[in-house]
């Protein structure tokens, strides 16, 4: 019996599983290029991933719903594969069938002022079309939207008996709040021993905490190479691929240790031969936001190859890569509340007051040498759009021009990528950029 | 529908609903009163009053425009934060000698950073964290905050905030909440003597104006509406739930149309009045946190609550009799949406009609809400 018979809420999970396979032929097409080899590792990595869970539901063995910012090194340590409930709009927003379970999301009445993840995810939920976990770790951050997704999870019928935990956010970016949530990860750990039946070995878990470690700086290194003019890359690789293998696929593994290796590697002969993505580069610029998935390739490319702009920086690219000091297993929790409650992106900026839209613009500004800020205004990011003021007048104090587009990261029908390109181009025209 | 109530009480309720600085605010000012603001009804009013102040609820009544604050909120904002933050900008806030926001919601809780950057001559401006959740971590946690609030408070105004004193300020909240519910109990008659609009005007004018006063005001319209037979006049009868509504006249609207709003679960109503603090707790602030993170009744900003949400909207209406439910939410206000789209399922599976209707927080032209309610009654059978 196929395993869709028996598991529909496989259907999607299994359509992207043959979507990236796809994608992976297509880029093997291209594996002369250093860049592509690069890719191929990590579609690699996400695919083994997607199997670990198919894997787990044909076989039944444990397995979580979970995020990038709940700590998955601890997964990791403990051997439990793990996927992202938003996973779809996060990393698979390219498939073919976006927009009609956008509009199937609408029709349920979710709307469409809400976060178009949000409403994706909620609509897979409820059209049983999300993997059912062993057990659930629900996320109460950065924004509205997750706690509500989670409570929606935690209503809907076939996931009512799903045991489920969600670790509480404390506002501020204290030594008190930091206490506080690693006391919710201590608890959280417990939830999932005694749900999974598998226990966490610290000695594994300050492994995979080493690994990170060393792929936080492997990342910084990667960074300061961005730094350079001709900046290395562009929006091609980047971000979202190291956001990808050090927050997701590879977490705390040796594998993704390598993986970054390589791209330092491969970023480090670009900027020997002095070479970059567009043959010249004319305009360095900061998107401080994911990058829009659901329509990047009618979009990004024309960036380059239109104006010679250069995304040298983008939200998930970015932020302090503070280590994690494996030396007790207290440090080990605190910095694990560190990195995910203050420092991993997104929630760094979004979860809290708004001092890192300012600190992160102006760090980066001046790091990157940045011709051009864009806040792309992404529909979902209401406190971020409550924050324009704060940017601008930050961008003003640095005398970098700043933009607000206003768009839907994932649907390409709310602002049309014909308008966005209309929109930029008059805004370099009018600060005489590129 | 007519308003009964022609008596002069309800007259200052209706004034102080009207207008940011009311009279009685206006008075307390005169004679060196003090006045904080707060965003958000998860914030703890007690505490302000123990501390000598009038605690005022922040709404932007009155306001017209968002010209100013376009330039820091983005038009997939709520209204209410916008309007509010106009009205920083243009300096209607001055009376207040302080404010206290929260993180309510990502719209609300940018309001904090806009308000240190970009409107620099108010001396007291804090932020409270607030829990997700509502278990022991959680009150405990929000009990720190209260705590450490109160330690600001004290220093800022150079007051001393006492146990007793905090006690004495819950107490006095309290009887605020049962004198409230006793015209709620009059809204459960056949013809109740009190419309819905009115009685959001009372429960308005509550949160900005001294308690005591307050307490005395409403003594005397219970004196006055006790034994007083209202309008029998409407098609149904109505439970309105959803976010911050501090206006009378949308309301109104509702009720011309003939559905006569007899309860609620709303932040300007039975959320804030319908359970009390517990006085038989040793520690006042621990009594302070376990009410407003864990025993009230609670609003979605809250995980995990939903089906005492739920249940909560259904036993009320069971109480008051209600027809149907009437969600309301303002456009851009993820929580309420995603409320709404949950309780109109569960509603539906207890036999309750729902209406559901997004609004904008200044009520504006009112043609299209006269016709969906309209329809609504029709649906309903009324
Ligand atoms: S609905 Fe909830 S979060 Fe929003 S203002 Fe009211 S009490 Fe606060
Ligand atoms: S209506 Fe919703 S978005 Fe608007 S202020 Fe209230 S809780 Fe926030």
């Amino acid at each position: 019996m196929a395993l869709i018979d028996k598991h529909p809420e496989m259907a999607r999970y299994i359509s992207e599983l043959e979507w990236f396979k796809f994608l992976r032929e297509q880029t093997m097409a291209l594996i002369e290029i250093p860049e592509m080899q690069l890719q191929v590792k990590t579609l690699d990595s996400l695919l083994s991933m997607y199997s670990r869970i198919i894997d787990a539901v044909e076989n039944k063995k444990p397995f979580l719903a979970s995020y990038y910012c709940l700590a998955p090194e601890l997964y990791t340590a403990m051997n439990l594969p793990y996927y992202m409930v938003m996973q779809t709009p996060f990393l698979a927003s390219s498939v073919p069938y976006l927009l009609q379970d956008i509009d199937a999301a609408e029709e349920m009445g979710l709307g469409n002022d809400l976060c178009t993840a949000i409403r994706l995810s909620i609509y897979y939920v409820e059209a049983n079309l999300s993997p059912l976990p062993t057990c659930a770790l629900n996320l109460l951050y950065p924004c509205d939207g997750a706690p509500l997704l989670h409570e929606v999870i935690k209503r809907n019928k076939r996931w009512r008996n799903i045991p489920m935990f969600a670790p509480d956010p404390p506002y501020y970016a204290d030594e008190r709040s930091l206490h506080y949530f690693a006391s919710e990860l201590r608890k959280m750990v417990k939830f999932i021993e005694k749900h999974t039946g598998r226990k966490l070995d610290l000695d594994e878990l300050k492994k995979a905490l080493d690994n990170s470690n060393q792929m936080f700086r492997l990342w910084d290194e990667y960074n300061q190479l961005r730094r350079n003019v001709p900046s290395p890359h562009g929006w091609g690789i980047g971000g979202p691929q190291c956001f990808s293998q050090a927050w997701v696929y590879q977490a705390g593994t040796p594998e993704g240790v390598d993986w970054f290796k390589k791209l330092v590697e491969i970023a480090e002969l670009n900027v020997k031969a002095g070479v970059g993505p567009v043959p010249e580069e004319k305009i360095r610029l900061f998107w401080f936001d994911l990058l829009p998935f659901g329509w990047v390739f009618e979009f990004l490319p024309w960036l380059e190859s239109e104006w010679g702009a250069v995304m040298v920086m983008d939200m998930f690219a970015n932020y302090p890569y503070t280590m994690i000091d494996t030396s007790s297993e207290e440090q080990m929790w605190l910095g694990l509340a560190k990195r995910n409650l203050f420092d991993s992106p997104m929630v760094r900026q979004a979860r809290g007051v708004a001092d890192n839209f300012a600190t992160d613009i102006k760090r980066i500004v001046k790091d990157y040498k940045i011709d051009v800020v864009i806040w792309p205004g992404h529909m979902g990011h209401k406190d971020g759009s409550a924050t324009v003021g704060i940017m601008r007048e930050t961008c003003r104090d640095l005398n970098v021009p700043f933009i607000h587009l206003g768009l839907d990261l994932f649907d390409k029908r709310y602002s049309t990528p014909d308008q966005i390109k209309d929109k930029i181009s008059q805004f370099f025209r009018a600060m005489g950029l590129g | 529908m007519e308003t009964p109530i022609k008596s002069k009480v309800f007259e200052q309720f209706n004034e102080a609903t009207r207008t940011l600085l009311n009279p009685v605010l206006k008075d307390w000012k005169k004679q060196g009163g003090k006045i904080l603001g707060y965003f958000c009804s998860t914030v703890p009013e007690e505490l302000i009053t123990a501390a000598g102040l009038t605690p005022f609820r922040m709404r932007a009544t009155g306001s017209t425009s968002t010209e100013m604050s376009d330039a820091f909120f983005s038009s997939i904002n709520c209204s209410f934060p916008r309007h509010c933050f106009n009205l920083a900008l243009t300096g209607e806030f001055k009376f207040l000698d302080g404010v206290i926001c929260i993180n309510s919601c990502d719209h609300v809780r940018r309001i904090y950073d806009n308000w240190i950057r970009f409107v620099p001559d108010t001396q007291f401006v804090e932020v409270m964290s607030l829990p997700r959740k509502t278990d022991a971590a959680q009150v405990a946690w929000y009990r720190e905050e209260i705590s450490l609030l109160r330690g600001k408070l004290e220093k800022h105004f150079g007051v001393k905030i006492s146990d007793k004193t905090l006690w004495k300020a819950i107490r006095l909240h309290n009887e605020t909440r049962r004198l409230q519910k006793q015209l709620y109990e009059l809204r459960k008659k056949e013809k109740p003597p009190i419309t819905g609009s009115e009685m959001l005007a009372v429960m308005v004018a509550g949160t900005a104006m001294p308690k005591a006063q307050y307490n005395n005001m409403l003594r005397e319209l219970l004196n006055e509406l006790s034994g007083v037979e209202g309008t029998g006049d409407h098609r149904a009868r109505l439970m309105i739930v959803g976010g911050i509504l501090d206006d009378p006249a949308y309301v109104k609207v509702i009720e011309d149309q003939g559905g006569l709003v007899v309860t609620d679960s709303l932040c300007f109503g039975t959320r804030i009045m319908w359970v009390e603090v517990d006085e038989s707790l040793s520690d006042p602030l621990e009594a302070l946190a376990r009410y407003y993170v864990a025993d009230r009744p609670s609003c979605p900003r809250f995980y995990g609550e939903h089906d005492n949400r739920t249940k909560y909207i259904i036993d009320m209406c069971r109480e008051f009799k209600c027809d149907g439910v009437i969600g309301e939410r303002l456009m851009f206000c993820d929580s309420w949406l995603v409320e709404h789209y949950m309780l109109g399922q569960d509603l539906k599976a207890a036999g309750i009609p729902m209406l559901k209707l997004d609004r904008e927080y200044i009520t504006g032209g009112v043609g299209q809400l006269r016709t969906r309610v309209q329809a609504f009654l029709e649906t309903i059978g009324r």
